[in-house]
């Protein structure tokens, strides 16, 4: 009975934990990726409220909330409010696989930093990933509005397009580690003292390019390209309804889909590795919370790139989009898997 | 004992949303349904302890074909997707016994099956293997020729598709000035 209560304590703690880094640190990072964008163009960005601009987020959270919450005439309001539920719950799902560290024991209880570890953790994270895609439909139908429509359309083509190419760009680093589990795959990175990025470079850029366009980021933003369709599928909503998409597709999902990549190639919690070799852990006098500063150091690391790629580049068409997808990215994926296959057993030893 | 309420919560669930599918008219609705039936039976594939077939069931039906309809559908205008007109109430009534038909045949075959399929023969397997590799291990030694089969139906279908989708690589019909 009291292994039940306190299995029940942990993934309560669990759950609070994770909810207050997606919904918390989603937020926050606005004013980060703000700051970022400003330095970038060489201005100050916010400064006004708090120092450097550090409660913008809320200030922006309180105007968001207080708007009149304005609806389209002819548009159905269910699925209007539905798509908003749709795009946030399986986003923040996808929290629940990410190992944030090793296994600890806390007063005798073992913990291992993830929500639930199933064995089938990747094929989760990438139906839940796209599940994504019925929010931004409904919201363009509901919203019964010409741009929105478009602008649906358009990021739900991408979808389809790029979570092809992203499904079977993991098939490489799957087959390295020769499971499914993410807590595992990190365990086996360590074992074989090898981060996969260093011979899934292929799987590795055919994924950035995917979780690029998945989470709508420069340059596949083609679904709000604002000179065109205004703000793309959330044309109609006001306040913190329309609040809730960015914070979904730009934050929570980048931050997802970064964690996950760093799951699957730089080794997870691991320190900086050396192939084949071992691991240099230059953070050693941190003693045990190590992993997890490297954790989120790499994850860190990942979001910052993708920033810095967001504010620099100009934005493709459409059809070159989908040709990226098709023509060049799903073949290369493909060749990467029958390269994995003859490098394996090497690996493997 | 939980299991078995796990069990009930989504097989209720799986049952009001097909009976949502057939009653509902506005078709937008009625992929919503349909959506909710396939995750609840996701959830009963992982009560049952059947991992790899809840994901994929997550994967390629909740996503990968239901989104091909809401795809559609989303081009459907407005006045198309609220009208109620007849259903095919005739064709309806003609393909009862059809049906009746159908289910005495999944009986049969249901009831064959739990006296021919071979009891516990994989579980030693499980126990050995996680999931996900008994299942890789039973598809490529002992039906590797299925599986073959269907890939290559798969291709032919592909081939079919991309027949159809080609551009022609001349047209006829602008011949005249």
């Amino acid at each position: 009975m009291e292994g039940v209560v306190a299995g029940l304590i942990v993934i309560t703690i669990k759950i609070l934990v994770i909810l207050a880094i997606a919904l918390g640190v989603g937020a926050f990072l606005t004013w980060v990726e703000r700051k970022v964008a400003a330095h970038i163009q060489r201005r100050p960005g916010p400064m006004v409220v708090g120092w450097h601009g550090l409660l913008q987020p809320i200030a922006d959270g309180l105007k968001l909330i207080t708007k009149e919450d304005l609806f389209p005439g002819r548009g159905n309001r269910f699925l209007y409010n539905l798509a908003i539920v749709l795009a946030l719950v399986p986003a923040t799902l996808v929290f629940a696989l990410i190992p944030f560290g090793p296994e600890f024991e806390v007063l005798g209880i073992t913990v291992k930093p993830i929500l639930t570890d199933v064995n089938v953790a990747i094929l989760l994270v990438f139906g839940l990933g796209s599940l994504a895609v019925y929010a931004i439909a409904l919201a363009g139908w509901a919203s019964n509005s010409k741009y929105p429509l478009i602008g649906s359309m358009r990021k739900a083509g991408i979808i389809i397009s790029y979570e092809v190419a992203i499904t079977f760009a993991v098939m490489g680093p799957l087959i390295l580690g020769g499971t499914l589990s993410t807590y595992q795959l990190v365990q086996n990175q360590i074992e074989q003292n090898l981060w996969y990025v260093w011979v899934q470079p292929i799987a590795f850029v055919v994924y950035m390019f995917s979780l690029l366009a998945e989470t709508g980021r420069v340059p596949f933003d083609i679904q709000e390209a604002e000179a065109e369709l205004v703000t793309g599928f959330t044309v109609e909503y006001g306040g913190m309804k329309f609040g809730i998409f960015p914070l979904v597709e730009w934050y929570i999902e980048v931050l997802t889909l970064s964690a996950i990549a760093v799951v699957l190639f730089f080794g997870g919690w691991s320190p900086i590795n050396i192939p084949f070799v071992g691991f240099v852990d230059p953070l050693f006098f941190l003693g045990p919370l190590s992993p997890y500063v490297w954790f989120l150091l790499k994850v860190t690391f990942l979001f910052l790139f993708i920033l810095w790629l967001h504010w620099t580049l100009p934005r493709y068409r459409i059809d070159q989009i989908t040709e990226i997808a098709w023509k060049v990215m799903l073949p290369l994926a493909l060749i990467n898997i029958v390269l994995t296959a003859i490098i394996a057993p090497l690996i493997w030893r | 004992m939980v299991r078995f309420l796990i069990f009930l919560l989504f097989s209720s669930w799986a049952i009001i949303s097909a009976v949502g599918v057939i009653t509902f008219t506005n078709p937008v609705y009625v992929i919503l349904w349909l959506l909710s039936a396939l995750i609840a039976i996701a959830g009963i594939f992982f009560t049952a302890g059947a991992e790899l077939v809840g994901a994929l069931q997550l994967l390629i039906y909740a996503v990968a074909i239901a989104v091909f309809y809401v795809f559609v559908l989303t081009a459907v205008p407005w006045e198309k997707a609220l009208k109620k007109g007849t259903h095919y109430r005739a064709e309806g009534i003609l393909s009862f016994p059809l049906i009746l038909l159908l289910y005495a045949e999944m009986l049969i075959v249901f009831l064959l099956g739990v006296t021919a399929s071979p009891e516990g023969k994989f579980r030693s397997l499980m126990a050995k293997l996680g999931n996900t590799e008994v299942v890789g291990s039973i598809l490529f030694t002992k039906y590797f020729f299925a599986f073959e089969v269907v890939s290559l139906v798969l291709l032919i279908g592909m081939i079919g598709a991309v027949l159809i989708g080609r551009k022609e690589s001349q047209t006829y019909e602008n011949d005249t000035p």
